[in-house]
């Protein structure tokens, strides 16, 4: 009884300890993936102000442990980086119609 | 037929050429128009007095304010910092002799053989760095009192930048143009869009004043920075505003806009340094 409890308590911690592992090892290529978005979006001049902050909180929560947490921020940085290189695409087509004639 | 085609050809291409790629002289009629008919009950050369030009109440306030300027210590520092020599003996009076230096009102221009622009502030260093001198950080504090003490020698001198007939220079100029002119950062707003479209209305606990004449008056003392800041850390702060991410201070992208938005106001007189809100 005691031993099958064993085999079931480390079978349980590695699942856990697996699952915890596949997450951070998802969060590390999100981040990288967020970072050159943010990278692509600064090239075009079209970076946003907290884009880089909000990846930095990410790595925080990351090492804090805090994984769920992590990996919003960073998917909200992706998103702000795809709106910011969106936005340059646009304003290209759009900007000379705002210039007084 | 051949021939008529080239004539055909040319005609749309003269169409094209003066319809849609309008030259820096054109768009400075054309942008000094849309404020004076917006605002008609303000001169023209009063636009450098920023939102002081179009909004009555504020500018008593800022006559008494001008009347004992808080800009006076900096001007007396800058001088003091003018006239001292650097530890070689040559100061930047001999930078101003050898014309790597020049008066606030000869700013910005392009430089034909560096093929860029170069502003004042740029210029200051670079006669310190030629004098083996550390150059000084580019925003706020002795750059900002240097330069607020040339503006005061300026004042009264007509704005005349000048975009010479070159692709680098006409670059340079479309580029300030069309940055000014884009939409940027999380709240996907132009310069244009509130210094032009929303001017005269309110955002927060500000007035927004028109862009023309907005680089006249520069450096500014602020009370809100409690000191004075350069034309490109107000560019910067404008930026952060709408949450872009700004650029640093005497980057190309700011010397560009600061030399499209200087030609905007063509004309108009420098009046520096300014004191605002
Ligand atoms: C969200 C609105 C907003 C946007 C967009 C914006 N500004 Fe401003 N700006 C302000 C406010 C508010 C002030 C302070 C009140 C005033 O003078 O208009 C100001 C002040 C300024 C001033 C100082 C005016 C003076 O008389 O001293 C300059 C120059 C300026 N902005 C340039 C820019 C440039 C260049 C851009 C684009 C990069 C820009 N602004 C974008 C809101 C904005």
């Amino acid at each position: 009884m005691i031993r099958c409890f064993t085999v079931n308590f480390s079978i349980l911690t590695g699942l856990l300890l697996s699952s915890a592992l596949v997450l951070a090892d998802d969060f590390a290529t999100k981040w990288d993936e967020a970072e050159a978005k943010r990278i692509e979006a600064a090239e075009l001049g079209y970076e946003w102000r907290d884009t880089e902050k909000i990846l930095k909180s990410a790595k925080k929560e990351s090492e804090a442990g805090n994984t769920e947490k992590a990996m919003a921020l960073v998917a909200q940085a992706f998103e702000q980086s795809k709106d910011a290189i969106a936005q340059s695409q646009r304003e290209k087509e759009n900007w000379a119609s705002r210039v007084p004639k | 037929m051949k021939q008529l085609i080239t004539v055909l050809i040319t005609i749309g291409l003269m169409g094209y050429g003066f319809g849609v790629v309008a030259g820096p002289e054109e768009d400075r009629i054309a942008f000094q128009k849309y404020y004076t008919s917006r605002f008609s009950d303000t001169p023209l050369d009063d636009f450098i007095n920023g939102i002081y030009s179009i909004d009555a109440p504020s500018r008593e306030q800022w006559e008494e304010i001008e009347e004992f300027p808080p800009y006076e210590i900096d001007i007396e520092e800058g001088q003091v910092l003018y006239e001292t020599p650097f530890a070689n003996g040559n100061s930047y009076a001999t930078c101003l002799e050898d014309g790597t230096l020049k008066a606030r009102h000869q700013y910005p221009y392009y430089d034909t053989q560096r093929q860029e622009v170069l502003t004042l502030e740029l210029a200051l260093n670079e006669c310190r760095q030629s004098n083996d001198e550390e150059p000084l950080k580019y925003g706020k504090g002795a750059i900002a009192q240097l330069s607020a003490y040339m503006a005061l020698q300026s004042r009264g001198e007509p704005i005349n930048v000048v975009v010479p007939d070159e692709p680098g220079a006409l670059a340079a100029y479309e580029n300030g143009k069309e940055f000014y002119f884009s939409k940027r950062g999380q709240l996907n707003f132009s310069c244009f869009d509130c210094h032009g479209s929303s001017a005269g209305m309110n955002v927060r606990a500000d007035r927004l004043s028109p862009a023309l004449g907005h680089p006249s008056h520069f450096p500014v003392y602020r009370s809100k920075w409690g000191g004075m800041g350069t034309l490109h850390r107000r560019f910067k702060g404008c930026n952060e505003q709408v949450r872009a991410k700004g650029f640093k201070p005497q980057s190309v992208v700011y010397r560009n806009l600061e030399y499209f938005l200087t030609y905007m106001s063509n004309g108009l007189a420098f009046n520096g340094p300014g004191a605002r809100k």
